[in-house]
């Protein structure tokens, strides 16, 4: 499994994925499925939240852990297919009303061509499916320079700030 | 007109080395068809019948002559010569090349002109009132806030996979042009009391299977907030539309279903949750745009029109044209001259190479080089003075332009249908170019008055149908095209949805029962009373007597 980071190089894997987890003590860098988190979080402190992953499918309501969010230490959201945008903006509620700050993945059926909108949105790194190169992914993620529209990447529309500076540089 | 600066014009660039590269991608296998046709549609390259179609957007419905130029060489170079203008205001082409494509949209992009989000499940080019910037009738320029929306929805990272496609639709102006309640979100510009700009933000309208006009969802949307207004609605629309059911996944549907207030609440709780910093459009940026859009002061000139009376007097085909074809202009003189694209037995949106040539030379020379093209398929030069109205006529009844038939029975909407599209049941085209010829004697028009006939070979309804006050819906029964009528509809200044009158016809039957139809009108029409209101006052009997007793 391929994993990049949103300058679209490789990143180590460290995370590991469990399907039922047994008991809270072991879990230590493991992706848990949603229901399996929201049965342990109860149970968990701060710390022991930061080094736990959870898998959220579309179907999955982010916000029954709204409280926990912030400390956990990864949020991997599944793209049930490339045409489905609804990660999209769970990434940016994620980021903006949670106040997420740790690993925000992309994971599922995702296209290349999706690289820089991801980013945007606040991922910071995705799994590359097999059947596309890892440079096609760091083709896309530098198509465009700058944005029309402020995103979790950039509070400001950075055309607007662009013009803005133009302007002053001819009054200078 | 709106200019694109170096930073328009390097993500444009952008654009379309990114497209040459997925064209690539997919000429070498690297990507599936079904993998590459959701990024060539946000390029609006669609696989039709026969060939790859593109459609070009038309910002807003606003052209400048050398982009009207540009039109009319990529029809002679990598079409048949022509470009059918299509009911949201776009330009389509039928035969296009996948290899070449992005080709075009380099020549295209010369001009500041793209396919960017012409199709495909994101926010589509933008729809604005065609006389935007010089009818009498406006609160503001409709323009200058579709282009802000515009750029704001353009390479979206959030919004680019929506459930179903997403159209706007903006009005300045008192009388609705643009037919915003049939939109996904339809904007009017009003002032507050205190006279504040503002929006009547409208949700959740459409066509297609589900005809719906849209409800009001905010009264007054104040104008420094509408990006973060959108911005809310679009959220809670990708994150609860439906995915499931293609028929059932554009916002109309999550807005019935929710019901208006519990959908309106959850957008003003999104709406209060996101940082106004986010969405802030600076007031140098408004007038950046703003100014872009104004033309040079025009001086109002009230003499001319009694001296076009008595040029009017001599000819009574060009009062005609005149009273069909010429709309009030805000500065006294002027007239904004609608350009008819529907000839009697045309090609309703058609135009030919030499004629989109033709139009860019007369936009230069009578109307500040500006053209627009509005939803019914028609074009308009918006700031024409009334001493140049007689030559300008001359010029187009040589190009076969000026026919007098603006908003009457043969000013038909038709979508391209079985002729071209993959998806339609039926053939629009023929139908059109047949009611046209049946009602071809332009003085029993302009006596019919009023009248919108409207076609669309699939329930996509791309041909409005559901608008028209009589529309034909065609459909595929066992095999054979069949052709439903409804009747009350209503697409310009009012909005509703038409009713199905009774069992469908055949071709020949069709064409037969919009001759009933307007008959039965004129024969129980009170005097000075419209087609929709003789409806709206008898309802379907006295038609349905008509059309089906009759044996």
């Amino acid at each position: 499994m391929t994993v990049i980071n949103i300058r679209g190089e490789n990143v180590d894997q460290t995370w590991r994925d469990v399907e039922v987890a047994e008991e809270t003590r072991s879990l230590d860098s493991v992706i848990l499925s949603f229901a399996s988190l929201k049965e342990h979080i109860e149970t968990l402190d701060q710390k022991s939240l930061s080094r736990i992953g959870v898998r959220l499918t579309v179907n999955d309501e982010i916000g029954e852990i709204a409280d926990h969010a912030r400390h956990i230490g990864l949020i991997d959201l599944v793209f049930p297919n490339f045409k489905d945008g609804r990660p999209f903006s769970t990434a940016v509620t994620v980021r903006r009303d949670y106040g997420f700050s740790g690993d925000l993945r992309a994971s599922g059926d995702i296209l290349p061509d999706q690289a820089l909108f991801l980013a945007r949105c606040g991922f910071s790194t995705i799994v590359v499916p097999v059947q596309f190169p890892v440079k096609q992914f760091k083709t896309s993620l530098g198509a465009y320079t700058i944005a029309y529209q402020a995103a979790v990447d950039s509070n400001v529309s950075q055309v607007r700030d662009l013009r803005r500076s133009a302007v002053e540089v001819v009054a200078e | 007109m709106y200019v694109y600066d170096t930073i328009d014009k390097s993500l444009l660039n952008q654009r379309v080395a990114e497209f040459r590269d997925q064209v690539r991608r997919r000429l070498d296998g690297e990507l599936t068809e079904d993998q590459f046709k959701p990024l060539r549609l946000m390029n609006g390259l669609y696989l039709q019948l026969h060939a790859y179609m593109l459609r070009v957007a038309i910002p807003y419905g606003a052209l400048s002559s050398d982009q009207m130029r540009k039109l009319a060489y990529i029809a002679e170079t990598y079409d048949r010569g022509y470009g059918h203008f299509t009911t949201r205001q776009n330009i389509q082409y039928n035969w296009i090349e996948l290899s070449t494509a992005p080709d075009l949209l380099f020549d295209l992009s010369e001009i500041d002109l793209h396919a960017i989000q012409t199709s495909g499940n994101c926010i589509r080019n933008v729809t604005a009132d065609p006389y935007a910037g010089a009818a009498a009738d406006e609160v503001d320029d409709a323009r200058v806030w579709s282009e802000i929306i515009r750029q704001w929805s353009t390479f979206h990272p959030e919004f680019s996979y929506l459930p179903r496609k997403f159209k706007f639709a903006v009005t300045g102006a008192d009388a609705d042009r643009a037919a915003i309640k049939f939109h996904d979100i339809g904007l009017k510009i009003i002032r507050s009391d205190t006279g504040e700009l503002g929006f009547e933000v409208y949700v959740g309208g459409g066509q297609g299977r589900t005809p719906i006009v849209a409800p009001l969802i905010n009264s007054f949307l104040p104008a420094k907030d509408l990006l973060r207004y959108l911005d809310a609605v679009l959220r809670i629309y990708n994150l609860h539309g439906r995915r499931d059911n293609i028929y059932k996944a554009r916002i109309k549907i999550l807005v019935k279903s929710l019901g208006v207030d519990s959908f309106t609440s959850q957008v003003d709780a999104e709406f209060e949750r996101l940082d106004p910093a986010l969405f802030v459009v600076e007031a140098d940026e408004i007038n950046r745009i703003r100014d872009m859009f104004s033309v040079p002061y025009l001086q109002a000139d009230e003499d001319v029109k009694a001296r076009l009376e008595e040029r009017i007097e001599e000819s009574p085909q060009m009062r005609r044209w005149s009273d069909s074809n010429t709309h009030a202009h805000k500065t006294p003189g002027y007239a904004i001259v609608t350009i008819s694209l529907k000839p009697i037995g045309g090609i309703p949106g058609d135009a030919t190479a030499e004629q989109m040539y033709a139009i860019a030379d007369l936009a230069d020379r009578f109307s500040l080089g500006e053209v627009r093209v509005t939803y019914t398929q028609n074009l308009v030069l918006p700031h024409v003075h009334q001493a140049d109205l007689f030559v300008l006529w001359s010029e187009l009844k040589r190009l076969d332009l000026a026919t007098p038939n603006i908003g009457l029975a043969t000013d038909i909407i038709a979508c391209p249908g079985l002729d071209y599209c993959s998806l339609a049941n039926a053939r629009s085209i023929p139908i059109s170019q047949r009611i046209s010829e049946r009602f071809s004697d332009l003085e029993s028009q302009h006596d019919i008055g009023p009248l919108d006939i409207r076609i669309s070979g699939c329930i996509n309804a791309c041909g409005h149908h559901h608008a028209g006050h009589i529309g034909i819906l065609g459909v595929d029964k066992r095999g054979e095209e069949r052709y439903q009528l409804t009747l009350g509809g209503q697409g310009n200044g009012e909005s509703a949805v038409g009713k199905i009158v009774g069992p469908g016809f055949d071709e020949d039957g069709i064409v037969d029962a919009v001759e009933t139809v307007i008959s039965t009108y004129l024969s129980v029409r009170s005097t000075g009373e419209l087609f929709s209101q003789t409806l709206e006052r008898t309802g379907h009997a006295p038609f349905k007597e008509r059309l089906y007793d009759s044996n």
